[in-house]
């Protein structure tokens, strides 16, 4: 994210009032910025533009949330940020397993919005870069040797740990949602089996944490999944 | 009344043989009756020139008087009538005819057939005395018992399967209670029949027993069905309809009075619940309509103070703009997005209430960690709590919990939101829990003044608020939702003061029995 090439973010947004708000802070940080006001032509945005970032609004007046999210994944890789109203919440989190890669909650900071962007576009760049090792805090994950190390002492964590470790990893400071995470490390049949995530996320706090109920990189997000917090996010 | 169609081939073998049985009975009481005269003569025959014929016809008496308490009058009579002529023939002389000359042998004889009669009709008296007095306590037993079955009853469902259930052990007849809707039109009970549950009912001829409040009979093919009001004072709850009526098949008016007493007491006890059905709906309208009252006044209260400040701040920046200096503008800026964040956690908040007191709370149940809750909740409140010490004491290995963790994040976040808010700033909040056999008790605890004497359990209360800290925001309804939550998962939520700290809210979760992991570490590799 040089000044040279600045990335171009896609607001898919139907009120006028927080579109340019969004677009006034987005500019002031130097990213630009095209809007759309429906799905439809966001789509087109989409196709004729190709942004490297997409802010969407779940509550478009033409095209629900869920199916523009589900039509833009069909036409790319591109990193998704849906924002919810609070009346949303089933909304948001079919969104994100439709393919969103994290959510905002209306109202929100500045700060909230750009540490969200930030963390979006260092995923692209690292699908771009084929990270090899992973830091934030004290936590160092060697993603070539499968190594987990807290303050440069290496953690034992099991198989299915470490799945769980670097899928969180793949999306670091983004939420993955139970069903992904589900998915990803017991397969489809088992995307209702919430019991296992619960259990073998726990042995990972037990073994990463100093306090695991007040967790430091393994946070909660009760009722849509879990997040590897970044520490560059902020 | 008696079952009058016997509706199996068992109940009609058991139908039968209890007929078989009583003809059985009469007739071996006939038997009896002609049999035992003459054993009396084989007995007296070789005592003849011993015994003189009064101590004879004594023997005679003894055995009229057997018979009649064994099998009643009716072999009695036969007895005694047959023993005088055997008597006659065998023992009076002249021997072998029936002729008696001896006048006191016919006075004896005459003696003999009085008795037996007179012992006869006692005896059947003192049966027929028992047996009332035992069918009175069957009664008393039948009555006492509906009316305990009834008195647990809390809708008219459960008194519908109680009446039917005891009609049918009580007097062996199938039955059915019928009840209007809102149109007062009377419907088949639309839940499973009951097992002795009556088909075929005339709904037409019920509706005209509930709309003239008069009992009905008909006579089908089936069988005749008479169809009874339940009313008290007036007003009429439904109608019971029963085949075989009482009073076509009943013999006694006591067993009338009896049927009558039993419908009496279904009807009150569906008095009783309409009554409390009643009463309950207009208590829940009065305080949803001042629920409401209270909500509106709380909420206009609590938006219109920062929208002022903000609207002043606002209109002070647009309008002169050019008299402030920089740091001047930075202040109303800071009053405008303070008040502005005060006013979206209180839309938040008001949000959860309309969702949750709208209904009753609809829960998401998942297996869930506390631990993670309890993390999120301070995730969550990350910028209240500041540098404030929070301990967490959570035992390891806490199995998980069968809960909607929204609605549980929701009142952890609430409680641990009330300890910042109500103590002094920099004072530690202990977050602990603790398990026990079918329990999990999370304790949230502060060091601040506590709650006042005997305020505890009214904090719980819709728009309470304690009288120092009525300067801050929030509308009462907090810890009413928080018990709302809890409860609604089968637990409790207490206030208490301890001992050397400020506040503690003690919240007991019930513990399930928790899924297997069939999953283990070598599907991953």
């Amino acid at each position: 994210m040089t000044d040279e090439i600045k990335p171009l973010i896609l607001i898919i947004e139907d009120d006028q009032q927080t579109r340019r708000l969004l677009k006034t802070n987005l500019c002031n940080r130097g990213w630009r910025v095209i809007e759309a006001e429906n799905g439809k032509n966001g789509l087109s945005l989409v196709k004729s533009d190709s942004p490297d970032l997409v802010i969407l609004d779940l509550g478009l007046p033409d095209i629900d949330g869920i199916s523009v999210t589900k039509r833009l994944r069909q036409l790319s890789d591109l990193p998704i940020l849906v924002l919810s109203a609070r009346s949303q919440e089933q909304n948001k989190i079919m969104a994100l397993d439709a393919g969103a890669d994290d959510y905002l909650t209306k109202p929100f900071s500045t700060g909230e919005l750009h540490a969200r962007l930030q963390a979006l576009l260092r995923r692209v760049m690292r699908t771009i870069n084929n990270m090899e090792t992973f830091q934030t805090g004290e936590l160092t994950v060697e993603l070539a040797r499968r190594k987990v190390f807290i303050a440069g002492n290496e953690v034992h964590i099991t198989p299915i740990e470490y799945r769980l470790l670097s899928i969180l990893v793949r999306h670091a400071g983004l939420v993955v949602t139970h069903r992904q995470l589900l998915k990803e490390v017991w397969g489809v049949e088992h995307i209702h089996d919430q019991h296992y995530l619960r259990v073998y996320m726990g042995q990972l706090r037990h073994k990463l944490e100093i306090n695991p109920a007040r967790p430091r990189y393994l946070q909660t997000e009760v009722g849509v999944g879990y997040r590897l917090v970044d520490d560059e996010e902020c | 009344m008696r079952k009058n169609e016997p509706e199996s081939e068992q109940d009609i073998q058991l139908y039968e043989m209890m007929l078989n049985r009583r003809r059985w009975d009469r007739l071996q009481g006939y038997m009896a009756g002609i049999t035992v005269p003459f054993i009396c003569t084989l007995i007296d025959w070789p005592l003849r020139h011993v015994l003189g014929p009064a101590s004879i016809l004594m023997t005679y008496l003894l055995g009229v008087f057997l018979v009649a308490s064994r099998y009643g009058r009716g072999a009695s009579i036969i007895a005694s009538l047959l023993s005088a002529p055997v008597f006659a023939f065998y023992f009076a002389s002249p021997i072998f005819s029936f002729a008696i000359s001896d006048l006191e042998n016919i006075i004896g004889l005459g003696v003999m057939i009085v008795v037996a009669n007179v012992t006869s009709n006692f005896l059947e008296r003192v049966q027929l005395q028992a047996e009332i007095s035992k069918q009175r306590e069957n009664r008393a037993n039948a009555l006492y018992r509906l009316s305990q079955a009834l008195s647990d009853a809390h809708n008219q469902q459960s008194v519908a399967g109680i009446a039917v259930s005891h009609i049918y052990d009580d007097f062996g007849a199938l039955s059915v209670l019928l009840f209007p809707d809102q149109e007062f039109q009377l419907h088949y009970p639309s839940d499973i029949p009951l097992e002795h549950s009556l088909r075929g009912v005339d709904l037409q001829i019920a509706q005209q027993t509930y709309q003239q409040h008069t009992a009905k009979q008909t006579s089908k093919s089936t069988g005749p069905i008479a169809y009874y009001p339940l009313e008290r004072s007036q007003t009429i709850q439904g109608v019971l309809a029963i085949e075989s009526p009482a009073g076509a098949d009943l013999a006694s008016p006591e067993l009338i009075t009896f049927f009558d007493t039993f419908l009496n007491l279904i009807s009150q006890t569906l008095e009783r619940l309409n009554l409390t059905e009643k009463a309950n709906n207009a208590n829940l309208q009065a305080e949803t309509e001042s629920l409401r009252n209270a909500l509106l006044s709380a909420i206009s209260h609590d938006l219109r103070t920062p929208l002022t400040r903000i609207i002043g701040a606002g209109t002070a920046l647009v309008e002169n703009n050019a008299d402030f200096s920089a740091e001047e503008k930075l202040d109303f800026n800071r009053v405008i997005l303070d008040e502005a964040q005060r006013m979206s956690e209180l839309t938040s908040k008001m949000l959860d209430m309309a969702r949750l007191t709208a209904g009753e709370i609809i829960l998401h149940q998942e297996w869930n960690a506390l631990e993670e809750i309890v993390g999120s909740a301070l995730n969550r409140l990350e910028k209240n709590i500041g540098t404030r010490p929070i301990r967490t004491l959570l035992p390891d290995h806490l199995p998980l919990l069968w809960i909607d963790a929204v609605l549980v994040e929701q009142v952890l976040t609430n409680l641990i939101e009330n300890a910042i808010k109500y103590t002094p700033a920099g004072s530690p909040i202990d977050i602990s829990a603790e398990l026990s056999a079918s329990n999990l008790t999370v304790n949230v605890s502060d060091y601040g003044f506590g709650i006042p004497q005997g305020m505890e359990e009214k904090v719980f209360d819709k728009f309470y608020r304690l009288e120092s800290e009525s300067h801050q925001g929030g509308v009462g309804l907090g810890l009413t939702l928080c018990r709302a939550i809890i409860e609604a998962h089968g637990g409790t939520i207490q206030a208490a003061n301890q001992y050397g700290k400020g506040a503690s809210f003690i919240i007991n979760l019930p513990i399930h029995e928790p899924p297997t992991l069939n999953c283990f570490e070598e599907m991953a590799s």
